[in-house]
């Protein structure tokens, strides 16, 4: 069976899934609802998006010069910054860092998700804990992500309720969310005052300071990237911008389009936990970690970066608003996709994950209508770089 | 990457049939003109009306689809290696036969929007010509899948074909055959020199100049097709035409139309590649239109209105017609 006939077989087994269906019909009417009351208390978030666009244009042509500036101020904040030219390197770079036999926390990480960290990570010995809720049922169901915020967007709550009874052996109602919330609540707490090691990624990082902005509701990420004594951070270049002001800048239009007015938390980290309180003598590891570390990836965005139509996959916010707009998606969830899902997960596929046959699967279900294009906030022609890919895949380049 | 293998062969089949036969279709030379026989347009004229494969082919399109559509649920495989004329042959297609019923039948319904906007033209003092057999297909589908070599000789040629019939304007209907015609051909060849004007921009300029009456009242739901509204940008002109009809009133769900219209899951070549998966999006599409309590549905592109049609019918709602604009506006000058 070829990669092509399992693709539209999966796709077609999710399309006449009516829990898909009717988990998604529910968030793609509350996120609009959410996204225009959003966009109308907040209404200069339009001509911020179109300003962010600009940073972007800017950051993505000098990527690599950007990330030794952040490596450079995280290093003078104390932290270690490290470049890695390949998903090989980073995991060998994190591999270093943790070694074997650990207990990890992780927050959501895209980047992770692409690299297969959490994965990773347990074949070497490791126990890893997903703190996202979403992605701990995910982890906990042996199932992979369908959305980029959203990762258990398909599973609906008798599933949920069904799969923490069977963890606690205590028979759990699927109609009391809250209790299933704080079923998770508690089987994750200690875990982040054992953990050896706290994981995450980051939504944006302005490369004048060196500092990581986490956009997050739930707080697992405060708690996972403060309570453990080393954080380590695996970070895709493209999510460098050069200033404090461009990351507050993406930050806010991210969030916004990700349907929300604010978000509960927005986490800045610069670097190590510290402390002058006594006697005036910097001591690191107060009450946050004594050590902080940043990976940033290249694996493949400096050459996209190259890319005349497909570069266009790099100013990606991940806000997920495409996916609410996609007719396939709506039926599909994130069967329509590889790493990352639809438009921009067919140029992943090709591009950084080098899986040719993937991509194509993925780039020839886009149906070309536009409708996401219209929705995101970096204006990504998504048709456009789909039928740059088709090209790709149909007549060859050189350069790919 | 050079891996032509990969395109999905109902794409490869369509292709194959712009390169070697003109058309989309496959269908025989002269079978797209005969629903102007008896209207005595002029062959060679400075104004033309361009008709597209979608309209003068649109019974031969459904016949395609449903067959498409049978083989797809069944248990061949549409991805497997195959020749082009095997796959013909495997998808059951007798071509010259079905061309043969099809010239047979006196009423082909399905270009009736054509034979509305040569009338609709007129009685707006419109004259048109129109090119029948020597009317090129426009290629964009060879664009869209990615044989841009194809296309680009495929555009030439198509260029050459209309300066040489001494074409200055095209007023052209299908969406997609007005955006390549428009925009993917002149980036092509980098030749500009021939207007392209879309239907309903040419019928929203000269609206004031006509009465336009619907028999009785009704409730409208318009559907942008993805080309019309996102590539071409025409959103107010086909609302406009709609408004000026005496008797309809347009209903719209606005986080669903205009710009943010959803696709009826026809766009460019979807259905050929995914036909199952393209008609539950055409089910969710018809719902989502019935939803605004409309009566009848306009839209304005081949492709919509078969998906739209085969929605509606599968959700058990062929009472609500199906109609085309320019069909609709033809019907208001009648009253």
């Amino acid at each position: 069976m070829s990669v092509f006939t399992d693709y539209k077989k999966e796709i077609m087994e999710a399309a006449h899934n009516e829990r898909i269906r009717l988990a998604l019909s529910r968030a793609i009417a509350s996120y609009r609802a959410n996204t225009n009351s959003a966009l109308k208390k907040f209404p200069h978030t339009v001509k911020m998006a179109e300003e962010v666009r600009g940073i972007k244009a800017d950051a993505i042509g000098r990527m690599e010069e950007l990330a030794g500036q952040a490596a450079e101020a995280i290093e003078s904040n104390k932290g270690k910054a490290y470049i890695a030219r390949t998903a090989g390197e980073a995991l060998e770079i994190i591999d270093k860092l943790v070694g074997t036999d650990k207990l990890i926390v992780k927050g959501k990480s895209m980047t992770g998700e692409e690299i297969g960290l959490r994965e990773h990570l347990e074949e070497e010995g490791n126990e890893v804990y997903e703190t996202d809720l979403g992605e701990f049922i995910i982890q906990k169901l042996d199932s992979r992500p369908m959305h980029i915020l959203s990762p258990a967007i398909h599973v609906p709550k008798e599933d949920v309720a069904q799969l923490f009874s069977r963890i606690t052996g205590e028979e759990l109602p699927a109609d009391d969310i809250e209790k299933l919330v704080a079923t998770a609540r508690k089987l994750l707490r200690e875990k982040y005052f054992q953990a050896d090691i706290g994981l995450s990624g980051a939504n944006v990082v302005a490369a004048d300071t060196g500092t990581l902005f986490l956009i997050e509701n739930e707080g697992n990420i405060r708690l996972a990237t403060g309570a453990p004594p080393v954080h380590i951070a695996l970070i895709g270049m493209e999510k460098l911008v050069p200033t404090l002001g461009d990351a507050n800048k993406v930050a806010e239009v991210t969030w916004r389009y990700a349907n929300y007015v604010v978000p509960s938390y927005v986490s800045l980290v610069s670097g190590p936990s510290k402390t002058g309180d006594i006697e005036k003598v910097t001591t690191y590891g107060a009450h946050g970690p004594r050590e902080f570390h940043v990976i940033f990836m290249d694996d493949g965005r400096t050459e996209l970066a190259r890319h005349p139509v497909l570069q266009q996959a790099l100013y990606c916010l991940r806000c997920g608003g495409c996916l609410y707009e996609c007719p396939v998606y709506a039926v599909t969830a994130g069967h329509f996709g590889d790493k990352y899902f639809a438009g921009v997960g067919a140029v992943w596929a090709a591009m950084i994950n080098h899986n040719v046959e993937k991509a194509a699967s993925i780039a020839y279900t886009c149906l070309t209508c536009g409708r996401c294009k219209v929705r995101c906030p970096m204006a990504i022609d998504v048709p456009q770089m789909m039928v740059e890919l088709r090209r790709l895949i149909a007549e060859g380049d050189s350069s790919v | 990457m050079d891996n032509k293998e990969l395109i999905p062969p109902g794409l490869v089949y369509l292709a194959d049939n712009i390169t070697s036969k003109g058309n989309l279709l496959g269908a025989a030379r002269g079978a797209g003109a005969r629903w102007a026989k008896d209207l005595k347009l002029p062959q060679q004229a400075e104004t033309i009306l361009f008709a597209g494969c979608g309209y003068q082919f649109s019974s031969e399109l459904e016949s395609l689809m449903s067959l498409i559509r049978r083989i797809d649920k069944s248990a061949v495989s549409t991805e497997m290696a195959m020749s082009l004329a095997g796959f013909q042959k495997r998808l059951g297609i007798d071509a010259a036969g079905m061309y043969r019923r099809l010239m047979a039948r006196d009423k082909d319904d399905g270009a009736q929007p054509l034979r509305d906007a040569v009338k609709v033209l007129a009685n707006m003092g419109i004259e048109v010509g129109y090119m029948a057999d020597e009317e090129p297909c426009c290629g964009g589908l060879l664009h869209y899948i990615g044989l841009h070599n194809d296309f680009n000789r495929h555009a030439r040629e198509t260029h050459d074909r209309l300066v040489a019939a001494g074409v200055k304007r095209i007023i052209s209907l299908v969406p997609s055959c007005t955006y390549t015609l428009r925009n993917l051909i002149p980036a092509s060849t980098g030749a500009q020199g021939i207007e392209i004007r879309h239907f309903c921009e040419i019928v929203a300029e000269n609206v004031s100049s006509v009465e336009l009456k619907w028999r009785g009242e009704v409730k409208v739901a318009y559907h942008d097709p993805c080309q019309l509204v996102r590539y071409l940008g025409l959103v107010e002109e086909p609302r406009s035409i709609l408004r000026a009809i005496k008797g309809m009133e347009l209903v719209e769900n606005e986080l669903t139309s205009g710009w943010w219209a959803t696709c009826c899951g026809g766009g460019g070549g979807f259905e050929a590649v995914f036909p199952e998966l393209s008609q539950i999006l055409a089910v969710n599409r018809a719902r989502e239109l019935l939803d605004t309590g409309a009566e009848i549905i306009v839209t304005h592109c081949p492709g919509c209105i078969m998906q739209l049609e085969t929605g509606l019918k599968e959700i058990k709602a062929s009472g609500v017609k199906v109609f085309d604009l320019a069909q609709v506006v033809a019907m208001a000058m009648e009253e």
